[in-house]
C-alpha cells in the first residue's frame, strides 16, 4: 500500500475519534508551545545582545589600556602577582604620542582618550548628576550616535553644545513624548515634577555643566581639615553653559556597555573644563608617571576583519587589549547552556505528550481489534497495518507541531507584551525578548513529528502483530 | 486435473495456558476446481481452524496445505497476506464489515491493499454489489443493512480481488433460515455460474447437502468420513 493510501486511512480513523484525537493532539500542542516559548526566549536575549553589540559597533572597537595585567584584571581573568608594583617599570605609557602613533596603524580609523569625569547637569534648574565623556566629533559618523532621537551629534570638537541621553532626562523629571508611542502624563506624576517634553523641544536648550576640580593650593595649606571630610572640602565648582545639540536614542535596556553616560561633550570643550582629572584610581596612579597617561583608549577600526591584527599588534607593544568581540564568545558559550536548561524544560513536555501519544494508541488498537482483524483477513500486510498507525502517531505529531508553534507564538506575545510593560515603566524603550527563528521553526515540526513517530512505534507493532484468528473469533 | 487446494497430515496443536490442545490431528482431502465441498461436525471438531489454516489466517503446526501449487506452510508472513489478498476470499458467520464505513468502502478495502487505483475502486465495489442486488444499499453503513443484506456485502468483498478460492466460514450462522436460504442460494449460483470453488464450514449438515458436491465430516480433528452428494458440471 501506498503512503498517501496510509495518511488518508489515518487522517479517516483519527477523524473517527474526534475527541480523543483533539485530546491527545493538545497535548502534543502544549508540548510544542512550551518548548518553543522557552527556546524562542534564549535566541531572543541571544539575538539582542548580539543585535546591541552589532549597533554599538562593538565588532569593530576594542580599547587600549596601559599595560597587559590591567586587561586581565579587568576581564577578571588574570590574577596579580603578589608584591608586584602596581606600575610596572615596563609598562609603556599610554600618552598623547601613544594615541598618535595608534591613530596611524592599519586599519585604524579613530583613536581617542576615553575622558570620563563626573558632573552635575541642569536644565531649567532641573538637576541631576552624571558621568560626562568626551568624544570627538566624527565619532558622529558612527553607531550608535549617527542616528540620533532628535538634533544632530555636534559638528566640530570645539562645539559648545553635548549630546544628552534619554535617562538623565529621565532623572532630571523629563518625560520624552514619542511620536509612536503618546502618552499622557499622570496628575500623579505632575505633582512629583514631571514635565513632558518632545525632544526635539529640547534641542538648542541652555544645559549648565557644573564641573568640580580640586583646589590643590587649598589642600597643602591644611591637609588635615580635608582629609577629615568637613564642609569646607577643597572642591572648587565651576558651571559652563552649553547648549543641547542632541539628544540619544532610547537605550534598549541591555546598556550601550562603552558609551553608557549621561552626557556627551566635545573633546576640546571637554578639555577647557576644570575637573577632576581622573575617573578611576588608576588614573591617578599612572599619572604620577610625570606626562599625562591614560586610563584607556577607545580605537575604531574600519573592518571587523582589522581588529584581530591590530589587537596583536598593540598588544606587542605591550598594551592590554580588551574587545567586546572576545567576550561574545563567552556570551554565546553562556547561552548555549541557557538554551539547553530552557530546551530541556520544553522536552519535559513534549515526553509527557509522547506517553499521551503512547496511551492513545495503544486504547485506539484495543478497541480496533476487530477492524485490523478484518483488515488482515482482506490481505492487509502487516507492513500496512504499521504504516496506517505509524502515519497516525505522524499526523497527530505533525498537527501538534502546527497548532503548537501557533500557541508557541501567542504565549510569547502575551509574555512579551507583559514584560514592556514593566520595562516602559523603568523607562526603557520597547524591547522584543522573544525570537522565532526560521530554525525554531523548522526544529519544532521535525521535533514534534519525530517524538510523535518514535512514540507511535511500539503501537504500529503492536498493532500489526494482532492475531487475526483471535481478533474475528465472534464472541 | 491437479486439484486446486491438496490437504495433507495437517496437524494444529494450541497452547491454552498449560494445555496443548489438538485442533487437527492428521487430517488429508483434496478439492477441485470448481467444486463446492462443505465441512461438517459438531462444534469444536476443528473445522474452523482448518478454514483459518486454508485462509492463510492461521499456520499449521505441522502437515501442508497446498494451494494451486504453493504450499502455505512454507510461506512467509508476507507471503500469506499476499494469499489472503489474491487467492482466497473469506466470509464469515458474524460478517466482519467494518462498522463504520459503507457498503461500497467495506468492498472496495481489499483493493485498497492489491494496489487498484483510486478512482477504479468504488465503481468496481458498485458493480459487484449492484450484482447482488444490493443496488439500494450502497452507501449504507452496516448497521442500516438486514443481516442478509450484510452477508452479501460480505460476500461482494470476498469476489472483489477475484479469487480462486472462497471460503465461508458458518455463513448462515447469524441468519434465519429463509435468509440463510437465500445466502446458500447465492454462493451455490456463484459456484454453478462462475465456476468458483467454495469450502464452506458448517454445523447444519442438512442445508449443506442441498448445495454441496461433496461433504467432509471432522470428528475430534479427524476425518470421520466423506460423502459424494454429486458430480461437479
Amino acid at each position: 500500500m501506498k503512503m498517501d493510501e496510509m495518511a488518508r486511512m489515518a487522517v479517516d480513523n483519527l477523524r473517527k475519534s474526534r475527541l480523543r484525537t483533539f485530546l491527545t493532539t493538545l497535548g502534543v500542542v502544549i508540548g510544542i508551545g512550551a518548548l518553543v516559548s522557552m527556546v524562542s526566549f534564549g535566541t531572543g536575549m541571544q539575538k539582542n545582545v548580539t543585535e546591541t553589540f552589532l549597533e554599538n559597533d562593538l565588532f569593530t572597537s576594542l580599547q587600549v589600556l596601559p599595560a597587559k595585567a590591567d586587561a586581565e584584571r579587568i576581564r577578571g581573568q588574570g590574577r596579580m602577582p603578589a608584591g608586584r608594583p602596581l606600575s610596572r617599570p615596563d609598562s609603556i605609557a599610554l600618552d598623547a604620542a601613544a594615541v598618535e602613533k595608534i591613530r596611524t596603524m592599519p586599519g585604524v580609523t579613530v583613536a581617542f582618550p576615553e575622558v570620563r569625569f563626573p558632573v552635575k547637569v541642569a536644565i531649567e534648574g532641573r538637576e541631576a548628576t552624571t558621568n560626562a565623556r568626551a568624544m570627538p566629533s566624527v565619532m558622529g559618523g558612527f553607531k550608535p550616535f549617527d542616528k540620533l532621537q532628535a538634533g544632530s551629534f555636534f559638528e566640530s570638537d570645539t562645539a559648545r553644545s553635548v549630546i544628552i541621553s534619554p535617562r538623565l532626562l529621565r532623572n532630571m523629571k523629563f518625560v520624552l513624548i514619542e511620536p509612536d508611542r503618546p502618552r499622557k502624563l499622570t496628575v500623579e506624576d505632575t505633582l512629583k515634577g514631571f514635565r513632558s517634553a518632545r525632544p526635539e523641544e529640547l534641542i538648542g536648550m541652555p544645559i549648565d555643566i557644573v564641573t568640580s576640580s580640586v583646589d590643590f593650593s587649598q589642600l597643602m595649606r591644611n591637609p588635615v581639615a580635608a582629609l577629615s571630610g568637613g564642609s569646607d572640602l577643597p572642591f572648587a565648582e565651576r558651571t559652563t553653559r552649553l547648549r543641547i545639540a542632541g539628544v540619544a536614542k532610547q537605550s534598549d535596556g541591555f546598556g550601550q556597555g562603552l558609551f553608557e553616560s549621561g552626557v556627551i561633550l566635545p573633546m576640546q570643550t571637554a578639555e577647557s573644563l576644570p575637573r577632576l582629572g581622573f575617573s578611576s584610581v588608576w588614573d591617578l596612579l599612572s599619572r604620577t608617571g610625570g606626562t599625562e597617561s591614560y586610563g584607556t583608549v577607545y580605537v575604531r577600526v574600519k573592518r571587523m576583519e582589522d581588529l584581530a591584527p591590530l589587537k596583536k599588534s598593540l598588544e606587542d607593544m605591550g598594551f592590554g587589549v580588551v574587545s567586546i568581540a572576545d567576550q561574545l564568545e563567552d556570551f554565546k558559550k553562556g547561552f548555549l547552556v541557557f538554551d539547553a536548561v530552557l530546551g530541556a524544560v520544553g522536552t519535559i513536555a513534549l515526553v509527557v505528550a509522547a506517553l499521551g501519544i503512547i496511551n492513545t494508541m495503544v486504547m485506539s488498537i484495543l478497541e480496533r481489534r476487530r477492524e485490523i482483524g478484518i483488515m488482515k483477513a482482506v490481505g492487509a500486510g502487516e507492513g500496512d497495518i504499521k504504516g496506517i498507525f505509524f502515519v497516525e502517531a505522524g499526523v497527530i505529531g505533525f498537527a501538534g507541531g502546527v497548532f503548537g508553534l501557533l500557541l508557541g507564538w501567542a504565549v510569547t506575545r502575551v509574555a512579551n507584551g507583559i514584560a514592556n510593560i514593566y520595562i516602559a515603566r523603568e523607562g526603557g524603550a520597547h524591547a522584543e525578548l522573544f525570537y522565532i527563528s526560521p530554525w525554531l521553526i523548522l526544529g519544532a515540526l521535525v521535533f514534534s513529528v519525530g517524538v510523535s513517530l518514535a512514540a507511535g512505534l511500539y503501537p504500529a507493532m503492536r498493532a500489526a502483530s494482532v492475531n487475526p484468528v483471535e481478533a474475528l473469533r465472534h464472541d | 486435473m491437479e486439484p486446486i487446494l491438496q490437504i495433507r497430515h495437517l496437524q494444529k496443536t494450541y497452547e491454552r495456558g498449560r494445555e496443548h490442545v489438538r485442533a487437527l490431528s492428521g487430517v488429508s482431502f483434496d478439492v477441485a476446481e470448481g467444486e463446492f465441498v462443505s465441512i461438517v461436525g459438531r462444534s469444536g471438531c476443528g473445522k474452523s481452524t482448518l478454514l483459518n489454516i486454508i485462509g492463510g489466517l492461521d499456520v499449521p503446526s505441522s502437515g501442508s496445505v497446498v494451494v494451486r501449487g504453493r504450499n502455505l506452510a512454507a510461506m512467509s508472513r508476507s507471503e500469506l497476506a499476499g494469499h489472503r489478498r489474491s487467492t482466497v476470499g473469506m466470509v464469515f458467520q458474524s460478517f466482519n464489515l467494518i462498522p463504520s464505513r459503507t457498503a461500497v468502502e467495506n468492498v472496495a478495502l481489499p483493493l485498497a491493499f492489491s494496489g487498484v487505483p483510486r478512482k477504479n475502486r468504488p465503481p468496481k465495489a458498485a458493480r459487484l454489489l449492484t450484482g447482488m442486488g444490493l443496488k439500494s444499499r450502497l452507501n449504507h453503513v452496516p448497521s442500516e443493512m438486514s443481516g442478509g443484506e450484510a452477508q452479501r456485502v460480505a460476500v461482494a468483498r470476498a469476489l472483489v480481488n477475484d479469487p480462486v478460492l472462497l471460503l465461508a466460514d458458518e455463513p448462515t450462522g447469524n441468519l434465519d433460515s429463509r435468509t440463510a436460504g437465500e445466502i446458500l442460494d447465492l454462493l451455490k449460483a456463484l459456484n454453478r455460474e462462475r465456476g468458483l470453488t467454495v469450502v464452506m464450514v458448517s454445523h447444519d449438515e442438512a442445508s449443506a447437502r442441498r448445495v454441496s458436491h461433496r461433504l467432509v465430516r471432522l470428528l475430534d480433528g479427524r476425518i470421520q468420513a466423506q460423502v459424494r452428494l454429486r458430480r461437479p458440471a
